[in-house]
């Protein structure tokens, strides 16, 4: 045995360390503020998008309703229809917006940092689609009676989209899959379901089908206050749950399977309590609004560009950004072709494919 | 105090990978794991890092069962440094660092648990690039994250998978240099699972040969290098000669200057 060899790191000198350690508060801080910012934004993007119509209303108007709805007071006779528009059409409609695209947003970034994969979410990985089934199917079986969600429907989809999800989960990690393997069977489920959808809307009567088909492009049309209490609630209870594991979930993405375990954290239950959460989340926005794609993508891609992929910071980021999203694809929905209204899912489309595809395009540069 | 394995047997399925592997590593102790491909050393350092559950058998610390122990509190006394692979997600080398810390943090990191992250991005000489993202460093670099990560931990017993193979010749040696440096200045024990016997010879203090997941020879590497044994166990006709200072170095038969060996052993 040799003396024990001296290492060749060097060791920094003492001054050095004084310097640049105060930036490590900073870098937190500024993503604090960014934070701030964004809610701040949000709120007023969703006052601002109830503004957008055909019937005028100013930032004043919907902030005198809401203080009137809120607060109660004197309904003055001229304010009453403005006041009617504002709180029975343009803010259920803004919010449910809001909620949907938060909701899926954070669903998607569970679920690309538990699979370590950024180009999965509820819908390429085909839980959207197969929600869409599950709720088409209990509309069917209750003869287009349930409408709206019931929570019959909203069960229906919750089961298919757990079940799809366990499969294609499980066979994930069974088969150590690629990322490529895990978009391609994502992309037959998709194909399948859809399929089953279709064949569905092939047997189904008029009112039926009428009811079905507003499942298979997604939209925040006819939004009620029942339906923005319930998903909002979802996505409200979600993110503090999920946040208490943001720091798990950072062991995982960034370090591996293996290297968690390492560290402390229990693998095997996270991922399971994870994607469960993610997949309700995921199942109540389909089984309101139908499937829409592309934001569980989109949300968490914009808010890592922003934020960093840091999940402490990400998830309640990407809770506004896919927030904003939604509400803003929406108000895009219903302005470019007035009056007729473009459903939401199809606007975001448009937005999210090119993303998307440039997703793809870039991967090998980004790792 | 000691880390000591006892009886541990291992199985994919139904291929068998450890056999009764016991063995025991003194506290601030450098301990090799050696054998061909297959022989069972990663998996072994995989069973005390908790990464695998063994079928059966023990792995304890200074007499405390590390299997029994709640994960939160094994990651406190053992850490695990990962063959470095491909992060699907950018981070900065202080957050990387960061991660270490996970079993020792609540729900936010506290002022000390950021000191215990700076001193360990300073002592694996980081320091100047800590606020870069960890998809500008290079391979070596990148291998001595993973080891701060490590340290983070704060650990008393120190797990490392072949952190070596994917290094050129320089970060190989800094690597070793540096974990050894770990083991004499602050008491940690190490277990590597390494392919280079030449390298552990050098800078281990014990060197455990693992062939078919037993355990064929365990001790100091001069008196655990035997010629024979190494022969049969790489199939390959090897010489031990003893260099200066007492470290023995391996070679092959076949890149021996002289071409008849004086008393090589029957190769296969």
């Amino acid at each position: 045995m040799t003396d024990a060899p001296t290492t060749t790191a060097p060791v920094p000198p003492r001054e050095r360390e004084a310097a640049p350690r105060p930036r490590l508060r900073d870098r937190g801080s500024v993503r604090r503020v960014v934070l701030g910012a964004g809610a701040f934004v949000s709120v007023l993007a969703v006052a601002w998008c109830v503004t957008v119509g055909t019937a005028g209303a100013g930032l004043s108007d919907v902030w005198h309703a809401v203080r009137l709805s809120v607060f109660g007071g004197v309904l003055a006779d001229e304010f009453a229809q403005t006041y009617a528009i504002i709180t029975n059409l343009r803010l259920p409609r803004a919010l449910l917006a809001f909620a949907a695209g938060a909701a899926l947003s954070v669903a998607g970034v569970v679920m690309q940092g538990l699979l370590r994969n950024p180009l999965v979410s509820p819908f390429t990985l085909g839980v959207s689609p197969a929600a869409a089934f599950g709720a088409s199917l209990a509309i069917l079986l209750t003869g287009g009676s349930a409408g709206s969600a019931s929570w019959l429907v909203i069960a229906s989809a919750l089961v298919t989209a757990l079940a799809v999800s366990a499969l294609v989960l499980g066979l994930a990690s069974a088969k150590a899959m690629s990322t490529a393997t895990l978009l391609l069977l994502g992309i037959a489920l998709t194909q399948l379901f859809e399929a089953m959808t279709s064949a569905l809307q092939f047997v189904a009567d008029e009112n039926t089908l009428q009811a079905i088909v507003r499942w298979t492009f997604g939209s925040v049309n006819d939004a009620s206050w029942s339906d923005v209490r319930l998903v909002g609630a979802t996505a409200l209870l979600a993110l503090p749950l999920l946040w208490y594991f943001a720091k798990d979930l950072n062991a995982v993405a960034f370090a591996g399977d293996d290297a968690a375990r390492s560290l402390g954290v229990n693998v095997t239950a996270l991922r399971v309590g994870l994607i469960i959460v993610s997949v309700v989340l995921a199942s109540v926005v389909v089984s309101f609004c139908g499937v829409i794609g592309f934001v569980g993508l989109v949300g968490p891609h914009i808010a890592r560009l922003v934020i960093g992929a840091d999940h402490r910071y990400l998830l309640p980021f990407s809770f506004l950004t896919g927030g904003l999203l939604l509400l803003v694809a929406d108000t895009v929905g219903r302005t470019v072709l007035a009056p007729s209204v473009i459903p939401v899912g199809i606007v975001v489309a448009f937005i999210g494919a090119p993303v998307f595809i440039n997703l793809i395009l870039t991967r090998k540069a980004a790792r | 105090m000691s880390l000591d394995l006892d009886s541990v047997r291992f199985a994919y399925r139904r291929h068998r990978v450890l056999e009764d592997v016991s063995l025991s590593v003194e506290e601030g102790r450098f301990c090799a794991l050696l054998g061909p491909n297959g022989s069972g050393k990663s998996t072994l350092a995989k069973i005390v890092a908790r990464v695998l559950r063994p079928e059966s058998g023990s792995v304890s610390f200074g007499g405390r069962d590390l299997l029994a122990a709640p994960r939160r509190e094994h990651a406190r006394v053992v850490a695990y440094v990962p063959q470095s692979g491909e992060a699907p997600f950018d981070q900065s080398v202080r957050d990387a660092v960061l991660l270490g810390r996970t079993p020792h943090i609540g729900l936010r990191p506290s002022r000390l648990d950021r000191e215990v992250v700076d001193r360990a991005i300073d002592q694996l000489g980081l320091t100047d690039l800590r606020d870069r993202q960890l998809s500008q460093l290079s391979g070596g670099q990148a291998q001595r994250v993973l080891i701060a990560r490590a340290l983070a931990q704060e650990p008393k017993v120190l797990l490392l998978d072949e952190p070596t193979s994917a290094l050129d010749l320089r970060y190989q040696i800094e690597t070793l240099q540096i974990v050894r440096a770990v083991t004499r200045t602050q008491g940690v024990t190490a277990l590597i699972a390494i392919h280079d016997l030449n390298h552990a010879a050098h800078f281990c203090d014990q060197a455990v040969l693992l062939h078919g997941g037993r355990i064929v020879a365990d001790g100091p590497p001069s008196r655990a290098y035997d010629p024979q044994v190494l022969s049969s166990v790489y199939g390959l006709d090897v010489r031990v000669n003893s260099g200066e200072g007492g470290v023995v170095e391996v070679r092959p038969s076949v890149l021996e200057p002289t071409p008849v060996g004086a008393n090589g052993t029957d190769g296969p």
